[in-house]
């Protein structure tokens, strides 16, 4: 464990903004995000659950896969891999997990990602573990918590006079290599509040319930907006497309680009000849959800939700993923 | 695939020859330009799919409607029905295209080596069957008793019409061709092709049956079969579904626990039964 002051983590970071990228929790208008920041100034020490999860800067919400140039008939095919070394700085332990959760599908199952691989590799993953958990949050039911080091490269423990940093893996040792350190002040602050635990129940279990009703009674009012598949830190699905860049006589430049997806929007699995095999909303619910407490845990291993909490606060109708963890508990019988 | 090469990253062809196989669907004939390409395809499956980019619109899955052993070229039937379809439909002879793949399972051919095949393809569902077809016919000695149940919904919605003559004259060979809706030139079956299934009523002695056509088809091509005696483990599909990268990762193909794309397209009877989500 090192002990820093204040000072010397802004002094850390402000090296850091100058040798590589710099993601850290922001003020934007009055939210919480990880952005890109040019110095310490703009780093939040001291702030709430972040809006958006980190997964953006690993497997980001529009990314160029390949540009292709087109000459006549003849095609060349540049692979884009952006090669900067990238820290994602305070970003909480669930956002490390969710990482985790998706290197089980997107580096674990062969072939592996190839871009998110790459994003991955450049990452140092600096983490600040929660003084409390939020309006929401579920993470200690879902095998992660407020502290947890687990998925992380450095875990930085806020303290009553300066910052309590543990490096975690080797990479976590070498971004700490400039740190300033000082004599321990303080004691590192604990975690003020705890929520309930939600029931997890086992994969298993959820297959009996496939046709049951109570997909239909949360699923009736969702609106397909997808907005919780995009908080989700876990949620990966996404759709390649290509964007024409530019028409000159003769040479046409396209990007070929890949967006997240959400299974929750209508069109998710229709196919151009208009068969839809999952029409209706309670459906797609319902995929969400075997997605992440049957599907996944069957075929990857980790469960596929982190308990962040975010989908229940942005859902613009209230459907509340503990709320459905609750009644499939009380459905399979615990 | 070898680990260095990008699998999103399409290998390059020039599309030889387009001719109209139906009614708003077109045969392409494509050439692999790369030595990386005709590597990949050089022990591709029939059932087996790939991804064809009109570059600037995009890239579609389509099954792989040419057979291993005759000769280099790739060929798809395209059904123009979205915009990838649509610019594909537009391209001319020597333009480029993208190719990827090839992907998914293929049907067992091996196992399959003298048994009495059934085929039984609607519309352009047909087109991943030809390779089959093929397939025996190019060793027929191999296979038992082969039986094509060919459908489309009108006459000018079949496909693969200029090879029904190879198909009759091989060897233990039977083409049965039906459409929902004739027109004034039309003298053949008319009606559904689980109508016609009842009433040629194969035997499923030693038998396999393999169709691919709209779901719907699929769904009671299957009840047919079973009325007739055929068991879970003697029929088989290939299943089409939306998919964004063909290797297991975009989601999109999800159908239940499996992925069409990594677990399929081929898929047996039993196997489909037993997913917890359907396909209909």
């Amino acid at each position: 464990m090192r002990f820093t002051t204040p000072d010397g983590l802004r002094a850390w970071l402000d090296r850091l903004a100058q040798e590589i990228d710099l993601i850290a929790p922001t003020d934007v208008d009055g939210h919480a995000l990880y952005r890109p920041v040019s110095s310490s100034d703009e780093v939040l020490l001291d702030y709430e659950r972040p809006e958006l999860s980190a997964k953006d800067y690993l497997l980001p919400a529009t990314e160029v896969m390949l540009r292709v140039e087109q000459r006549g008939s003849s095609v060349t095919i540049e692979e884009v891999l952006p090669d900067r070394k990238q820290v994602l700085f305070g970003i909480r332990p669930c956002d490390a997990h969710g990482l985790a959760v998706i290197d089980a599908l997107f580096l674990e199952q062969d072939p592996p990602d190839r871009y998110y691989r790459h994003h991955r590799e450049r990452t140092v993953l600096v983490g600040m573990a929660c003084t409390r958990m939020w309006e929401g949050c579920f993470c200690t039911s879902m095998g992660g918590g407020p502290m947890d080091p687990t998925h992380l490269d450095v875990l930085v423990r806020p303290g009553e006079e300066g910052f309590f940093l543990r490096p975690v893996t080797p990479k976590g040792v070498a971004i700490l290599e400039g740190l300033e350190v000082t004599e321990p002040r303080g004691e590192p602050l604990p975690v003020e509040e705890y929520n309930e635990p939600v029931p997890v129940t086992e994969p298993a279990k959820w297959r009996p319930l496939f046709g049951d009703r109570i997909w239909m009674r949360h699923g009736e009012r969702c609106l397909s907006c997808r907005i919780c598949t995009y908080v989700c830190p876990t949620c990966r699905c996404f759709d390649v497309t290509d964007r024409v860049v530019e028409v000159q006589p003769g040479v046409t430049r396209i990007e070929r680009i890949r967006a997240w997806d959400a299974c929750t929007s209508t069109n998710y699995r229709r196919v151009a000849g208009g068969h839809n095999p999952r029409p209706t909303k309670p459906e797609r619910l319902r995929n969400r959800f075997y997605c992440k407490f049957c599907y996944y845990p069957e075929d990857f291993g980790p469960l596929g939700c982190v308990g962040c909490g975010r989908c229940i606060l942005s859902c613009p109708v209230d459907i509340d993923i503990t709320e459905m963890m609750r009644d499939v508990a009380e459905r399979s019988g615990g | 695939m070898r680990e260095s090469a990008n699998p999103m990253r399409p290998y390059l062809g020039r599309l030889v020859e387009t001719r109209e196989l139906a009614t708003g669907i077109k045969l392409f004939q494509v050439e692999l330009t790369e030595r990386e390409g005709n590597a990949a395809f050089a022990d591709y499956r029939p059932g087996q799919f790939a991804f064809l980019s009109a570059f600037g619109a995009g890239e579609a899955p389509f099954g792989i409607t040419s057979t291993p052993g005759r000769g280099p070229l790739l060929e798809f039937a395209v059904n123009e029905l979205g915009h990838v379809t649509h610019t594909l439909h537009d391209l001319e002879v020597g333009d480029p295209v993208g190719i990827r793949g090839p992907l998914g399972n293929w049907f067992p051919m091996e196992e399959l080596k003298g048994r009495n095949i059934l085929i039984l393809g609607g519309g352009i569902g047909g087109a991943p069957l030809r390779p089959v077809i093929h397939t025996i016919l190019d060793h027929r000695q191999d296979y038992g008793h082969l039986t094509i149940l060919w459908a489309a919904r009108s006459p000018d919605l079949l496909i693969f019409t200029e090879e029904f003559d190879e198909w009759r004259a091989a060897w233990a060979t039977e083409l049965y061709l039906t459409v929902d809706q004739g027109d004034e030139e039309w003298t053949d079956n008319v009606g559904l092709i689980t109508q016609l299934l009842e009433r040629i009523a194969p035997s499923p002695e030693n038998g396999v049956a393999i169709t691919c056509g709209p779901p719907i088809m699929i769904h009671f091509v299957f009840l047919t079969l079973q009325k007739l005696g055929f068991a879970s483990d003697q029929m088989l599909t290939t299943l089409e579904a939306r998919m964004h990268c063909g290797i297991g990762k975009c989601g999109r193909c999800n159908l239940g626990e499996k992925f069409v794309c990594v677990d399929g397209p081929v898929f047996w009877q039993y196997e489909i039964a037993g997913f917890l989500e359907g396909f209909l």
